[in-house]
C-alpha cells in the first residue's frame, strides 16, 4: 500500500475515533512544517500525516503526567508501539488509557530504516486497531554485518574512531523515547568528565549503550538526530541480540514480558516517578 | 489538553538551526529539532536543545529600572520612556548628533536591528550606528567587497554535504562554534570529501582532518600565499577561470612569488613538504570550499587575511558554483542580518552608503525626513573612546554587552562611565546594564515575532511562543514608543510583518521578501530582488558582483604585539561550544553552565611542566593590560609558547588581557593575538 492511502485510511479511523477521545496525539503539517500535535476537531484531520517521524513516547509521557485520567489517542508506528511497551512496564506511560492506531511501515520505509520488524505487534496492549498491510523485515544494515565480522581489536578502534566526531550534544539521549531519568549518568562528573569534547571515550557512549540494553526498541530517533553521522543503532542492535541471546527478551515485543535487567538490579530500577 | 509546536530559528550561532518549541497549554515543555529544516535536518547542538532554558530565569528583567545615584529603582514605561527621550533631545540639541551613539544588535531581529538605525538616522540624524560584528567579521565585509563586490558568505552550509569535495577550514572551531554546520563537513567527509585543517590549535575538526598544519599565530597571510606559490607553479590554477572572470593576477604573483614554501617554513613553523600536499589537495579537488571564522578575522592584520582568501578561491575557480567558494562563518543568529538592515556606521540597509548622494535621497523620500547625515559615524570601539574623550555624551545601547566583549575592558569600563547618558535594553543585567542610567526590558528570541538572516543569507522566521515576562517588551515595540514619544514620524508599525514590508522597499537585495513567502517557503536566501525571485543559494554565479574579481595582493606583517622575555606566551581567545559570548544566556543554562563552569587557560604540557604548573591548578595570567586567574588545562592540542582562553566568563574575561590594537581597514581590534607571562598561584 503507498504511503498516501494509507493516510487517507489513517484519516477515515481518526475521524470514527475522535469524538470518544480527549485528543489524538500525530503529525500536522501546516505550510510552515510538520511537527506533533494533539488533534480535537475533525476538520484538523486534513493535516494529519504519518511523516516525518518523531519520538511519540516521550510526548505521551508529558502529556499523561499533566492529563492522568485523559482519554488520549496516538498515531503509531511500529516502533512507537514498542517504545510505548517498554515505557509502560516502566511504570511511565498508562496503556489502559491510550488508543493506538498502529500503521504499518512501507516496504520502502522498512528498508530504508533497515527495520526488521516493521509491523506494529500489539500483544498485550489493551486497546489498539492495526492499520495496513505488513511488510517484511529489511535486510540487515550492512555495518552491522560488518561489525560481526571484525574482532574485538577492530570494533573497539571503529568506535573510537566513530565517536571521536561526537559533538556532545546529548540529542541521542535527548529524543530518545525511552530516556527519561531526571539525573542521568552522563551527566554525572563520576562517569564522564564534564566539558570535554569530544567526550570521553569510552565512558559517555557506552555508559548510554549499556543503559539502553533492555530499552533500546530501534527507532531509530538516535541516529537520526546525531550531528556527527554516528550509527548508533547498529551498536544498540548489537546489544539487542546479545540481550535475546543471553536473556531471551526482545524490548518492546509483549507488554506482560518483565525486562531482564530491571529484574536483576531491584534497588536500581524502581521506577521513578512521572516529571 | 492544548499541545502544539511552534516552529522557530536557535538564538546562538549564525547556523540557523530550525528548532520546535513545545508548547502545553501555553506553557513551554520542551524543544524539538525540526526534521525538515534544510540546515539542521532533525539536529541540534547542546545549545539549542537548550535554547529556552534561560527564558523563565528568576534574572529576566520584569520592568524598567532608572538609576538613582548608586541603585536602580524600578519604574513605569511611562517614566522611563520619558526619561529616555527627554535626555536624547537635551543632549543632541546641546551638543549636536555626533554625541549620540547607538548599538543595535546581532542578537536582535531584522525588523528591531532596521527601526535602530532609521532611530539614529531618521530621528537623531547622525550615523553613529554599530554593533558587534565589527568585533568578528568587519575585516570580511572589508576584503570580499573589495575583491568581489558583496562582504557575504559566497555559499550555502546544505551545498557542503551535497556537491563540496574539499574543504580548507582556517581559524574556525566548527565543531564547537558552528556545530551545525560541522555536520555537514562531516558528512561529505563521510561520503569521501577531503578535509584540510589549519590553525594552531589542533580543535575537533582537526583532529578529524586528512591534513592538520599548525601555524603560529598571526602568520595567516605568509602560509596563505605559500599555498597560492605552490598552486601556481606546479600550475594548478584555473587559467580559463583568471582570464575571463578576474583581474589583477600579474600583480598578485609579484607579491606571491616571493614566498616559496622554505620562507613560508620559517615565518609559519609549517614543513614545507606538508603546504605543498595541502597545496595540492585543495587545487586538485573541486568544488572546494573556503570556511574561516574569527581565527582569520580578529587580527590587525584581518582584513589582509580575508583578501588572502579570496585570491586563493579565485586562483583555483572555485567561486560561482555550488559547494565551493569564501565561506566566513558569522557568529551570531543574526549578525548578518543586522550588517543586512544598515546597522553599520557606513551603509543604509543593504550596503546602500550613507555618502551616496541617490541614496540619501531616495531614502529621504522614504522616510519623509530632510538632511539625512552623509558623514560616515563611528564604530563600537571608536564610540566608546569618544565617550572617554568626551566627544560621545548619550548612548543607547541595544541587547549588547560591549563591556565583556569589547577588547581592554578596564579601559571600556572607564570610557562608558564618562557618559551623562546612557540607556541599555537588554532581557538581564549585563555588566553593561549595571552602568546604565535607564535599563529597558526587551523580550527573549521566542517572546517575538520577526526574522533572522543565518550566516548563508538565508532569511527565516521567528515566532512568538510565549509572553515575555513581566512587563518586558519585544524590542521594536520598544523602539516605536520611543520614536513615537520624540514625536518621530514613521514608526507607527502594527508589527514586525510590516516593518519587513518597509525593509523590502528599500533594501534592493530584500526586495521580495515577505512574511507570507517566508511561512510558505521556509526560507529565502539574499539576495532576493522581487515577489518571483527564487533567491540565491550562492552569489557570482557567471559574473562577480563588482563585474570581474579582482586579486589583491598583499605582503605578510607580523603582529601588532608579539611574545618577549617579559610577556613570552602568545595568548588567542575562542569559544568553547558549551558557552556563548559573554555567557548572559548560557551561564544561566544549568545544562550548559555545568559542562564549562569554570573559566581555564589551555596550555602545552611542556610550557606547563617548564613552569611548575599542575593540573588542576590556578595559574595569574598578566598582560601590559591586565591580568586574570584561571584553572588549569594541559593539552598537546595547542603549540608550545601558545596559550588559549575561551572569552565567556566575566569573572576572567579573556578580554581584560587583549589589545585594541585594530585592523587599519576595519577597525577590528587584535583578539587573536597578544603577548602574555603565565605564573603560578598557591602552589610550591
Ligand atoms: S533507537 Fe535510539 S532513540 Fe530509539 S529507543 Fe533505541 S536508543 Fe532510543
Ligand atoms: S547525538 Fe551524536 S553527537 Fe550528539 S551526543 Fe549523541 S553521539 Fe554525540
Ligand atoms: S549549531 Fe548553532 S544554530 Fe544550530 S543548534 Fe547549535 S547554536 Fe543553535
Amino acid at each position: 500500500m503507498k504511503e498516501n492511502e494509507l493516510v487517507e485510511i489513517l484519516r477515515g479511523c481518526a475521524a470514527r475515533k475522535l469524538p470518544e477521545l480527549d485528543g489524538l496525539l500525530g503529525i500536522l503539517r501546516t505550510t510552515e512544517g510538520a511537527a506533533p500535535y494533539v488533534f480535537h476537531h475533525c476538520e484538523e484531520l486534513a493535516g494529519l500525516v504519518l511523516s516525518p517521524r518523531y519520538p511519540l513516547g516521550g510526548i505521551v509521557r508529558v502529556l499523561q503526567a499533566r492529563y492522568p485520567k485523559a482519554r488520549l489517542g496516538v498515531v503509531v508506528r511500529a516502533c512507537d508501539l514498542r517504545g510505548l511497551v517498554e515505557l509502560a512496564k516502566r511504570g511511565q506511560v498508562a496503556p489502559d488509557r491510550l488508543y493506538l492506531l498502529a500503521v504499518a511501515c512501507t516496504p520502502e520505509e522498512a528498508q530504508h530504516c533497515r527495520c526488521q520488524r516493521p509491523v506494529p505487534n500489539p500483544t498485550g496492549w489493551p486497546q489498539v486497531e492495526v492499520l495496513g498491510s505488513p511488510a517484511a523485515a529489511a535486510e540487515a544494515h550492512p555495518l552491522l554485518v560488518q561489525n560481526e565480522r571484525l574482532g574485538l581489536a577492530e570494533r573497539w578502534a571503529f568506535w573510537r574512531q566513530e565517536f571521536a566526531k561526537c559533538i556532545k550534544c546529548y540529542g541521542c539521549r535527548n529524543i530518545c523515547p525511552e530516556c527519561f531519568c531526571q539525573a542521568c549518568a552522563l551527566e554525572d562528573p563520576l562517569w564522564v568528565e564534564r566539558g570535554i569534547l569530544a567526550p570521553p571515550f569510552p565512558t559517555f557512549h557506552l555508559v548510554r549503550a549499556m543503559h539502553m540494553a533492555s530499552r533500546c526498541v530501534g527507532c531509530r530517533q538516535c541516529e537520526l538526530s546525531c550531528p556527527a553521522h554516528i550509527p548508533l543503532t547498529v551498536l544498540y542492535e548489537l546489544l539487542r541480540r546479545d540481550v535475546a541471546e543471553m536473556f531471551g527478551y526482545q524490548a518492546g515485543e509483549d507488554l506482560s514480558a518483565q525486562p531482564p535487567l530491571s529484574l536483576s538490579l531491584t534497588e536500581e530500577t524502581t521506577p521513578l516517578p512521572n516529571p | 489538553m492544548d499541545y502544539r509546536n511552534i516552529l522557530t530559528v536557535c538564538p546562538y550561532c549564525g547556523a540557523g538551526c530550525g528548532l520546535y518549541l513545545q508548547m502545553l497549554d501555553g506553557e513551554m515543555v520542551g524543544v524539538l529539532p525540526a526534521k525538515e529544516h534544510p540546515v539542521s535536518q532533525g539536529k541540534l547542538c547542546i545549545k539549542g536543545w537548550n535554547a529556552a532554558a534561560f527564558l523563565r530565569h528568576p534574572d529576566r528583567l520584569p520592568r524598567p529600572l532608572i538609576r538613582q545615584g548608586e541603585r536602580f529603582q524600578e519604574a513605569s514605561w511611562e517614566e522611563a520612556l520619558r526619561l529616555v527621550a527627554e535626555q536624547f533631545r537635551r543632549i543632541s540639541s546641546r551638543y549636536g548628533p555626533e554625541a549620540l551613539g547607538f548599538l543595535a544588535s546581532a542578537k536582535c531581529t531584522n525588523e528591531e536591528n532596521y527601526l535602530m538605525q532609521k532611530l539614529a538616522r531618521a530621528g537623531f540624524k547622525t550615523n553613529n550606528v554599530d554593533h558587534c560584528a565589527r568585533l568578528c567579521h568587519a575585516p570580511t565585509v572589508a576584503g570580499l567587497a573589495a575583491a568581489f563586490g558583496s562582504g557575504a558568505m559566497t555559499n550555502s552550509t546544505p551545498e557542503f554535504s551535497q556537491h563540496t569535495r574539499c574543504f580548507l577550514i582556517t581559524g574556525s572551531n566548527t565543531t564547537e562554534g558552528h556545530p551545525l554546520i560541522a555536520s555537514h563537513i562531516l558528512k561529505a567527509k563521510q561520503q569521501g570529501a577531503k578535509l584540510i585543517v589549519i590553525d594552531p590549535r589542533q580543535v575537533q575538526i582537526g583532529r578529524l582532518a586528512d591534513i592538520y598544519l599548525c601555524p603560529q599565530p598571526g602568520t595567516d597571510v605568509a602560509w596563505l600565499n605559500g599555498l597560492m606559490y605552490v598552486i601556481i607553479t606546479e600550475g594548478l590554477a584555473d587559467q580559463q577561470f583568471i582570464q575571463t572572470r578576474t583581474e589583477g593576477f600579474d600583480q598578485l604573483w609579484e607579491v606571491v612569488q616571493q614566498y616559496p614554501p622554505d620562507r613560508v617554513a620559517q615565518i609559519t613553523g609549517i614543513p614545507a613538504a606538508q603546504l605543498q600536499t595541502a597545496a595540492r589537495m585543495y587545487a586538485q579537488n573541486k568544488p572546494a570550499a573556503i570556511i574561516y571564522a574569527m581565527g582569520i578575522t580578529q587580527h590587525t592584520t584581518g582584513t589582509d587575511n580575508v583578501k588572502c582568501i579570496a585570491n586563493l578561491a579565485m586562483l583555483t575557480g572555485n567561486l560561482g558554483i555550488a559547494g565551493a567558494g569564501v565561506n566566513p562563518l558569522r557568529g551570531q543568529n543574526n549578525v548578518q542580518g543586522a550588517c543586512d538592515m544598515g546597522a553599520l556606521p557606513n551603509v543604509y540597509p543593504a550596503y546602500q552608503p550613507v555618502s551616496a548622494p541617490e541614496v540619501k535621497a531616495k531614502l529621504e523620500a522614504a522616510w519623509q525626513v530632510e538632511g539625512l547625515p552623509e558623514q560616515i559615524g563611528l564604530t563600537v570601539v571608536e564610540m566608546i573612546h569618544a565617550a572617554g574623550q568626551g566627544n560621545l555624551r548619550a548612548m543607547y545601547i541595544m541587547a549588547e554587552n560591549p563591556l565583556l566583549s569589547d577588547p581592554d575592558i578596564h579601559d571600556a569600563r572607564q570610557c562608558l562611565e564618562q557618559l551623562e547618558f546612557l540607556v541599555v535594553q537588554d532581557i538581564f543585567l549585563s555588566e553593561t546594564a549595571q552602568l546604565a542610567d535607564v535599563v529597558l526590558p526587551g523580550a527573549a528570541w521566542a517572546e517575538k515575532d520577526g526574522t533572522f538572516t543565518a550566516t548563508d543569507r538565508r532569511i527565516q522566521r521567528v515566532r512568538k511562543a510565549l509572553p515575555p515576562p513581566g512587563e518586558a517588551k519585544a524590542d521594536w515595540e520598544i523602539i516605536c514608543l520611543l520614536a513615537q514619544r520624540l514625536g518621530l514620524r514613521g514608526f507607527d508599525f502594527a508589527g514586525p510583518a510590516q516593518i519587513m514590508e518597509e525593509v523590502a522597499r528599500l533594501a534592493p537585495s530584500y526586495g521580495g521578501v515577505s512574511y507570507e513567502r517566508l511561512d510558505r517557503e521556509g526560507f529565502l536566501q539574499w539576495p532576493v530582488p522581487s515577489p518571483d525571485h527564487p533567491g540565491t543559494p550562492y552569489l557570482h554565479k557567471e559574473k562577480f558582483t563588482r563585474g570581474l574579481g579582482r586579486f589583491l595582493p598583499v605582503h605578510f606583517q607580523e603582529a601588532a604585539e608579539l611574545p618577549d622575555e617579559e610577556y613570552p606566551f602568545i595568548l588567542t581567545t575562542g569559544r568553547s561550544i558549551f558557552q556563548f559570548h559573554t555567557g548572559t544566556m548560557t551561564r544561566r543554562s544549568p545544562k550548559l553552565e555545568q559542562e564549562a563552569p569554570e573559566p581555564y587557560i589551555e596550555i602545552h604540557p611542556e610550557d606547563a611542566s617548564r613552569l611548575g604548573l599542575k593540573m588542576p591548578g590556578k595559574v595569574r595570567v598578566i598582560s601590559r593590560r591586565g591580568q586574570i586567574e584561571l584553572t588549569t588545562r594541559f593539552t598537546e592540542q595547542i603549540r608550545p609558547g601558545v596559550v588559549f582562553i575561551p572569552f565567556h566568563y566575566a569573572e576572567a574575561a579573556a578580554n581584560a588581557l587583549t589589545q585594541a590594537a585594530l585592523d587599519p581597514v576595519a577597525k577590528i581590534p587584535e583578539y587573536k593575538v597578544c603577548a602574555v607571562r603565565v605564573e603560578p598561584i598557591g602552589q610550591s
